[in-house]
């Protein structure tokens, strides 16, 4: 008994031992299987901004910057995030969308803080979107319905330009996979609470937006991309039920409203 | 990792025919049902159920084979799985998956060597134990008498 014993225990550390010792060989490159890496990510992340940072105006206004840096910086503290991860940037745009690049970089429309009845509203998309970089779903969408080689062909300039300008658009109008969509949902719904802020209005935002969408559809780029609004929101008011009862927003009144009429003008 | 061991008795010729066939079973039915790991593992539990009442030879050697297939099972499933999720899910190809694969690969191959050489060995009535499998068979496989 105990040589069997014996005998199956070394042969299951031998499996794991030959498996272990094999891992340090790098396949990936003796294959040459294609992988994104860190600089794939960055080289896309610049590329894409450019293609935005060309066709709209990004808003500089100190104000604006500051504003929407402080409640990023604040749920980003809360939630032990590295905000030097992510860049931001307000664009002079009257639809209401906000979206992630790859690299971090997180694209605000100012239809969107306009539209936005509170600063939770605007946090609870803002912690959506930090949800879908953090969770590298970014890459992830790209890889799935651009391909490996296409991206890798971007980064190396063999690309076209306009392959490059297509495929920023659709990162912009297009939503995830339905599971990705609930997995920031929820994740989101996490960081605001870490954060001190509540998460219905969130909920409310979608469900007001979901109402209003045949009104202003089209500047409604954010939830027309974001199907099933009020399933959505049903389950973020569903999962945030009971966390926490004392909330506390980032700006002051003051801020939020200078914010939104600085936007105005 | 193989011993050639006295057995009991003498075994007869159709029971060296029978006890090695139990072998031949995994080796055919892992080239049949390739990239299913649970094929082989199915053909020999249906043959060690056939010889249940079988001679202690036969059936020791049923037990041994049914054993090896089920450690396979273990490594392979694990190994079938993990590629399933590389297709279907977000899981990507890394080096580790890589190196899972080829340690299966060897683990697979060494067994399927053995299992040739003792399918040719127990042909010709000599007993053969392998390396663990042999032992815990010992222990699970006792003589009618």
């Amino acid at each position: 008994m105990k040589k069997s014993f014996l005998q199956g225990l070394i042969t299951i550390l031998l499996f794991f031992a030959t498996w272990y010792a094999l891992t340090q060989i790098n396949w990936m490159n003796i294959f040459k299987v294609q992988q994104v890496t860190d600089k794939t990510e960055q080289k896309l992340g610049e590329l894409f901004w450019e293609v935005f940072k060309n066709s709209e105006k990004e808003i500089k206004n100190t104000h604006v910057v500051n504003s929407v840096d402080c409640v990023v910086t604040h749920i980003c503290k809360s939630n032990k995030i590295d905000r030097s991860k992510l860049k931001i940037h307000v664009l002079d745009k009257g639809d209401i969308n906000a979206f992630a690049l790859p690299n971090g970089h997180l694209i605000i429309f100012s239809g969107l803080i306009l539209n936005s009845d509170n600063q939770e509203e605007l946090a609870g998309v803002i912690c959506h979107e930090i949800a879908h970089i953090e969770l590298n779903h970014v890459m992830k969408k790209l890889v799935k319905e651009i391909g490996l080689s296409v991206l890798i062909s971007m980064t190396t300039g063999s690309s076209g330009a306009e392959v490059i300008k297509e495929t920023a658009k659709m990162l912009s109008s297009s939503a995830f996979d339905r599971s990705l969509e609930k997995e920031a949902d929820i994740k989101a719904v996490d960081y605001l609470v870490n954060a001190n802020l509540n998460p219905e209005p969130f909920a409310d935002f979608l469900y007001k937006l979901s109402e209003t969408e045949h009104e202003v559809a089209k500047y409604l780029t954010w939830i027309s991309t974001h199907p099933d609004s009020k399933e959505r929101a049903e389950y973020i008011i569903e999962y945030g039920k009971g966390k926490k009862t004392q909330y506390k927003p980032v700006l002051s009144i003051d801020t939020w409203d200078k914010l939104k009429t600085t936007l105005k003008y | 990792m193989i011993h050639i061991k006295q057995f009991s008795y003498k075994p007869g010729e159709h029971e060296a025919e029978t006890a090695s066939s139990s072998y031949l079973m995994s080796l055919i039915a892992i080239i049949v049902g390739m990239p299913l790991p649970i094929v082989n593992l199915i053909a020999t539990l249906i043959f060690y159920l056939g010889n249940r009442k079988s001679t202690y030879f036969v059936r020791w050697h049923c037990t041994q084979a049914l054993l090896s297939q089920l450690s396979m099972l273990l490594i392979n499933s694990f190994g079938f799985w993990w590629t399933i999720s590389i297709i279907f899910t977000d899981e990507t190809i890394t080096s580790k998956y890589i190196a899972y694969i080829i340690a299966a690969l060897i683990f697979n191959l060494t067994e399927f060597i053995a299992t040739i050489y003792t399918t040719i060995q127990v042909r010709k009535g000599i007993h053969i134990e392998w390396w663990f499998y042999g032992s815990l068979t010992n222990l699970i496989c006792k003589t009618n008498s």
